[in-house]
């Protein structure tokens, strides 16, 4: 049985991603499983997606933690405990990962054993709602039994509703994935079914029974959403250019619908990183073009190099 | 008008909606919201009915100053309802100073209020129930997946338009049907518009009685489009006359901005992606040709 286990932030496109792959394995004959996992969170939130594909009836259920492969099109995830990216990961696994860099290099960065494949990252924004279809494509190649035909036939089946345009652009993206990691084919193993003896209980915590003032107490404290660190949702970056600034931050403070821009008492604003979700309202809104839209990624790399 | 509120530099510099809340990046509802609460200050008790917006407040987390009733989808004015009565009661037995009174405002989608709570709405309007209704209007089922409710436009694919020439149907109008039962005040407004929006919560504020605030809220994931350009698109609504600024007020209608020129609802449509169908792979020349007519009939009638 194949296990693959997508990883990526809501829109980036992780759930159709799941859909066209295992499709894809259903067109080569295979029988199928695949479903997204989300929280209450919206996009720009870390997600997965879950797909099993093998020649005999699957009776696994739920969520997939020995991975054969984890193709993750948003590396900035592993940034971000919660999303749990290499959950499960061994010797044994590949890591598929969309982004700049070599394979030697994550290895390292990551300590891993196993094999990773580096897909070069795609343009920035367009593209970026194509990471789970790239990803799609190129976990087929790595899976090797899927032919292009058959990949092709799955996205038009599975954005039949979105129209013509749409499934050409996914299609063009999804192939290039494909022929990107031609030289990995066949890299990624059938791992065998786990026996349910080798079932390991996951690491929770049980918590006594409380009464409910203890277990969920009254909390008067205003605007307590501010301990939720929603700046990790962020795939672009707002940067002002505090030079060409016209210090009218009522404008951009306002429109941000996030609360994330303070006007400071000079009237000049302040980006709230933390919290700030990476709209990009700011940056179309503001009269000079002072705000440019930067990479997180790109960003987050000139910082760690500034870093001491 | 308020004198203090002439220009955008006299919006509020500092902002009560705390960040961190678990809507979309660049959520139109969320704007909205974080400018009115700008206005209606902290001392509010929002009741809310199953929704996107539910997810703003999830224990231990909310972004809210004030305080919260999560109530069923079909209940928000009966819930408000029930915090204006408690209140009251407080009041008459001399345990709330008139300083501390709060605001009950029902926070709900365009479902809970075109669809499953219009006849608690209605319910509230007939008792005069003193009370501010702020519907946040993706046109849609949102938090469910953008299914078509009774605010989705004409020609729109949603979850369950999917046919060739998307919503079959047309936008009921909200507005129009709070006006017929005399309320205390209504508006509509829009995120993108922050000083036209001001300027009502500021009237609406002042006023006593059933009030409604009916925000257009651009919901990239439910329209599908960049969410950078939320508020473009916002503008756009306004501009080619779609979603028309006015208000209620001492029993007449009053439009606050009549677009001039209008622009072709074209304009608006073709930067989202649920309308794509209307123009790809051919032009839908027919429900392109009944969205203008239909706004065009409305500016007519409102100039004549
Ligand atoms: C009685 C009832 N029916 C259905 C639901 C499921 N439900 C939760 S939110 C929602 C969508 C509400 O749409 P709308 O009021 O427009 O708010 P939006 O999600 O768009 O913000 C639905 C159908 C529910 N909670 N209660
Ligand atoms: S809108 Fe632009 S110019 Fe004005 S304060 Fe904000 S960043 Fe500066
Ligand atoms: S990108 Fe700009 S408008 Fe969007 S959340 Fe960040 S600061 Fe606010
Ligand atoms: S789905 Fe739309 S309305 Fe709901 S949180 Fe996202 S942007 Fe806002
Ligand atoms: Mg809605």
């Amino acid at each position: 049985m194949y296990r693959i286990r997508l990883h990526g932030r809501g829109g980036q496109g992780i759930k159709t991603g799941s859909r066209i792959l295992g499709s894809a394995f259903f067109g080569a004959g295979f029988e199928v499983q695949d479903a997204p996992v989300y929280g209450a969170e919206r996009r720009g939130a870390a997600m997965s997606a879950h797909v099993r594909a093998a020649r005999t009836p699957i009776r696994e259920r739920g969520v997939i933690t020995r991975p054969d492969l984890v193709a993750l099109v948003d590396e900035t995830l592993l940034q971000v405990p919660a999303a749990n990216v290499l959950l499960g990961v061994d010797a044994a696994s590949v890591l598929l990962l969309q982004g700049n860099g070599d394979a030697e290099t994550w290895r390292a960065r990551l300590a891993l054993s196993g094999t990773v494949v580096v897909l070069p990252a795609a343009g920035e924004r367009a593209e970026a709602e194509l990471g789970g279809a790239r990803c799609a494509g190129a976990a087929a190649r790595l899976a090797g039994v899927i032919s292009r035909p058959q990949l092709i036939a799955a996205i038009a089946q599975e954005l039949a509703s979105l129209g013509p345009v749409a499934t050409a652009t996914t299609t063009a993206q999804a192939l290039a994935a494909y022929d990107a990691v031609a030289p990995h084919a066949g890299v990624l193993r059938e791992s065998r079914p786990a026996a349910a003896t080798a079932f390991a209980a996951p690491e929770w915590i049980d918590l006594p029974l409380e009464s409910a003032r203890v277990a969920a107490p009254a909390i008067f404290a205003a605007a307590t959403s501010v301990e939720v660190r929603t700046g990790l949702w962020r795939t672009m970056r707002p940067e002002i250019d505090y030079a060409r600034c016209n210090r009218c931050a009522w404008i951009c403070s306002t429109l941000c619908p996030d609360s994330a821009i303070r006007v400071r008492a000079d009237r000049s604003p302040e980006i709230d990183l933390e919290h700030c979700k990476g709209c990009m309202i700011c940056v179309s809104v503001c009269p000079p073009q002072a705000i440019r839209a930067l990479p997180e990624r790109a960003a987050r790399a000139r910082e760690l190099a500034a870093a001491p | 008008m308020n004198p203090a509120l002439r220009r955008m530099k006299d919006l509020p510099s500092t902002h009560l909606l705390g960040a961190g809340s678990a809507m979309c990046a660049g959520c139109g509802g969320l704007l909205a919201l974080h400018e009115i609460c700008d206005l209606l200050g902290a001392r509010t008790v929002f009741v809310n009915a199953a929704s996107c917006m539910t997810l703003l407040a999830s224990y231990p987390f909310t972004p809210f100053r004030g305080s919260w009733l999560y109530t069923a989808m079909a209940s928000a004015p009966a819930g408000a309802q029930g915090v204006r009565d408690a209140l009251d009661i407080l009041s008459e037995r001399g345990r709330l100073p008139p300083e501390q009174d709060l605001t009950a405002v029902a926070l709900t989608g365009d479902g809970a209020a075109t669809g499953i709570g219009l006849s608690a709405t209605a319910g509230a309007i007939d008792r005069g129930l003193d009370f501010i209704y702020l519907c946040y209007d993706n046109e849609g089922y949102g938090n469910t997946g953008q299914q078509s409710s009774p605010a989705t436009p004409l020609g729109a694919r949603t979850a369950t338009s999917t046919g060739a020439h998307g919503h079959p149907a047309s936008k009921m109008d909200l507005f129009a049907i709070w006006v017929a039962q005399r309320p205390a005040y209504a508006a509509t407004v829009i995120g993108a518009d922050p000083l036209d929006l001001a300027r009502k919560i500021d009237r609406a504020r002042a006023l006593k009685g059933p009030r409604l605030i009916h925000a257009l809220a651009p919901c990239p994931p439910g329209w599908s489009f960049d969410p950078a350009e939320g508020v473009e698109i916002g503008r756009l609504a306004v501009k080619t006359g779609i979603w028309p600024l006015k208000e209620y007020v001492d029993g007449r209608v009053v439009h606050t901005h009549v677009p001039h020129p209008r622009l072709p609802v074209e304009e608006y449509l073709k930067r989202q992606g649920r309308f794509r169908h209307l123009f790809e792979p051919g032009r839908d020349t027919r429900v392109l040709a009944q969205i203008q007519s239909q706004v065009d009939a409305y500016w007519e009638q409102v100039c004549a």
